[in-house]
């Protein structure tokens, strides 16, 4: 017998009937979501920033561009950021759009800032969640020093419960990588002393677009 | 490794005590997690009921484990995955390297995992010529020192900014000081950085696994579970088979308390969700991806009175409040598992024969039980182990009388009484201004002076109506 067959077999011997608790449904009740959704962000050290439509999404990021000085910036068009053509946008930086512009790996290492959408958001945690696909690379929000989010708020659901059972109701697989992304990169390994960015980016900016759509 | 007897574990506690460093460091870290905790749980709405909820799920998982098993290697391998099965850490470290020397790797980048070091995956690695670089920054720091981790989360808690700047500089060639943490970590971030764009492959365990999807799930703070499963062509994820739910609705309770209860963390900043190795449609991620399920003995126990400890989340909070835990650290335990889930788990994995002085290393007070996610009865298996060192006479002979001793005093209530009566007349001598003084030689309380009994038993308060 190998391996595989002994343990089945050890624990096939011991096998009882015990009834699976149902699945937790969600207690809590943000009586405004979004405004959750922030507070709990910067008490993980993450950036909120809330604008009303594009236009306002447009010139958050620019001053965050300014602000960080960014030279080289690598995007990931999830959708809704396949509409756009962010790049375009800024001309005197130099861009990667991910899915068009080949390698991404060489690049991003390079880049001071990763932009993208997010595939949902946690309003109890602060929490933005980002998915692999076609359009988007992991090393792209992962290797720059400053990932910024462009996220529309109907993607802001309560909690990990109320997340689950949305996306377990739905039929589509999973992709490869799906992130859920909690403020930004921190240690306290030395000393109990909080340090950031110590591999992920040190900077988590969030741009919460109220008119986003979908 | 020689077995971590009471003499040796005795001894090791006694450095510790007399570590100043040491006793602040592990007093401040235990005392923030602990206190993160206590806040973040009450945060929650519902934490109580949680805790009963997750309780459930582990049980009734450990239940029917082989079917759920059964269903995570279908659908990972529906993913693309290669699901192997190793009985021993010998099987799991020869799987490993096979992996490696098929895709010709020479250098392999690690996310910090409590399975691999079980394993001791590092030496087996090594041994084989491939060299495994730790990419938490705790991990990584007590690898350069050549330690052993003494703290679940918190592998490096024994270690001074000095220490850690002087094993950086010498790793990185650079004059690193010890007042700029954050420089420390920045220079971490630079020399690591490079590891993981070259590595030929990564290595991380999975805090869990979900069957109904086929996926591991990976927590970490820094990000270095995400490169090491992001940036190197093959992905090899180790974890033991106890690790498993059956469906996200079960995975979202374990990763709605795993932070809470380790840090006081809503959840711990980056979550790993990887199921399958990357698709053709991907932009990056791995070619490749193996996933190892790890028994040894963790089946033997299922359906045993052991097999509660199976329901283990791997949190760290029964550490932070354990009175021994807190003053010894992890170092005295001999093995990667420490404090009070590491005093019942290390003799199960590895052979009580191995480990006997760790069922002993507990006052009992229950106190890991209270903090538990899942509420795991731990002294009960302490009070069983122990049982089984005595019987075995795995411990000292005079230790063996004392354990059977106390057992038998303890079941008769008029030897009991007569016991306590001796104690306190015996004691008497010592007795100044309200504090036990015994004399050093004899003293087991390291110094501290523990306030001398009562004037009169409570049993006699008690009979003669005055409470």
């Amino acid at each position: 017998m190998d391996a595989r067959e002994i343990i089945l077999a050890r624990l096939r011997a011991q096998q009882r009937d015990e009834p699976h608790p149902p699945a937790w449904r969600s207690r809590r009740h943000f009586p405004d979501l979004i405004a959750r959704f922030g507070q709990a962000l910067e008490e993980v050290g993450g950036e909120f920033l809330r604008v009303a439509n594009w236009e306002g999404a447009w010139e958050a990021l620019g001053k965050v561009l300014d602000d960080v000085g960014a030279k080289r910036v690598v995007v990931n068009p999830d959708p809704p950021l396949d509409r756009f053509d962010v790049a375009a946008r800024w001309p005197t930086v130099e861009w990667h759009v991910v899915g068009r512009d080949g390698d991404v790996r060489s690049f991003a290492r390079e880049a001071d800032v990763g932009v993208s959408s997010a595939v949902a958001a946690l309003a109890e945690t602060g929490t933005v969640i980002v998915a692999s696909g076609p359009a988007h690379s992991r090393l792209a929000v992962l290797l720059p020093p400053v990932h910024v989010v462009l996220l529309p708020a109907s993607r802001v659901t309560v909690d990990l419960f109320t997340w689950v059972a949305q996306w377990r109701g739905a039929s589509s697989p999973l992709p490869s990588s799906v992130t859920l992304i909690t403020g930004p990169s921190k240690t306290a390994d030395i000393e109990q002393t909080l340090a950031t960015g110590v591999h992920g980016p040190g900077r988590l900016i969030v741009v919460l677009v109220e008119e986003g759509g979908e | 490794m020689s077995p971590v007897t009471l003499g040796h574990f005795r001894a090791q506690a006694r450095q510790a005590l007399a570590d100043p460093f040491l006793q602040q460091a592990l007093a401040g870290a235990t005392a923030h997690f602990r206190e993160g905790r206590e806040r973040a749980l009450a945060e929650l709405p519902d934490a109580e009921a949680l805790r009963d909820h997750l309780k459930a799920i582990r049980r009734a998982t450990l239940a029917r484990l082989a079917d759920h098993l059964e269903t995570f290697e279908r659908r990972a391998q529906d993913a693309g995955a290669v699901v192997h099965w190793a009985l021993t850490p010998e099987e799991a470290t020869r799987i490993v390297v096979q992996i490696a020397r098929e895709h010709r790797v020479q250098m392999v980048v690690k996310s910090k995992s409590m399975t691999s070091e079980e394993i001791h995956l590092n030496a087996a690695l090594q041994a084989a010529g491939i060299q495994p670089v730790e990419t938490d920054l705790g991990e990584w720091i007590i690898q350069l020192a050549g330690e052993s981790p003494s703290h679940i989360i918190a592998p490096a808690v024994h270690k001074t900014r000095q220490q850690v700047a002087e094993l950086l500089s010498r790793a990185t060639g650079q004059d690193l000081s010890p007042d700029d943490i954050p420089a420390l970590a920045a220079a971490a971030r630079r020399f690591l950085r490079e590891k993981f764009l070259l590595a030929g492959m990564g290595i991380s365990g999975a805090n869990l696994a979900v069957a109904e999807t086929g996926s591991i799930v990976l927590v970490t703070n820094e990000g270095n579970g995400r490169l090491v499963t992001s940036a190197p062509p093959v992905h090899v994820a180790i974890l033991g088979i106890e690790k498993i739910v059956p469906t996200w609705a079960d995975a979202a309770v374990w990763l709605a308390l795993l932070a809470r209860s380790a840090t006081g963390q809503p959840l711990s900043v980056y979550t790993s969700i990887l199921t399958g190795p990357a698709r053709p449609e991907d932009v990056d991620g791995p070619k490749h991806m193996h996933i190892i399920l790890l028994d040894n003995r963790r089946s033997t126990y299922v359906g045993t009175s052991y097999e509660e400890v199976l329901q283990c989340i791997r949190c760290g909070a029964c550490l932070n409040v354990c009175p021994v835990y807190r003053k010894v650290g992890g170092h005295p335990y001999g093995s990667p598992y420490t404090g009070p889930i590491g005093a019942v788990i290390s003799p199960l994995l590895f052979g009580l024969d191995q480990y006997p002085a760790l069922p002993h290393a507990s006052t009992l007070c229950t106190a890991c039980v209270d903090v538990c996610p899942a509420r795991i009865d731990l002294p009960r298996m302490l009070i069983d182990l122990r049982t089984e060192t005595v019987e075995e006479q795995l411990i000292p002979r005079v230790d063996g009388w004392a354990e059977r001793g106390a057992a038998w005093v303890l079941r008769h209530p008029r030897w009991y009484r007569w016991a306590s009566r001796m104690m306190r007349w015996l004691l008497r001598p010592f007795i100044r201004e309200g504090r036990l003084h015994l004399p050093p030689r004899w003293d087991p309380f390291a110094g501290r002076r523990l306030p001398a009994p009562a004037p009169r038993l409570f049993r006699d308060l008690w009979e003669r109506g005055d409470v």
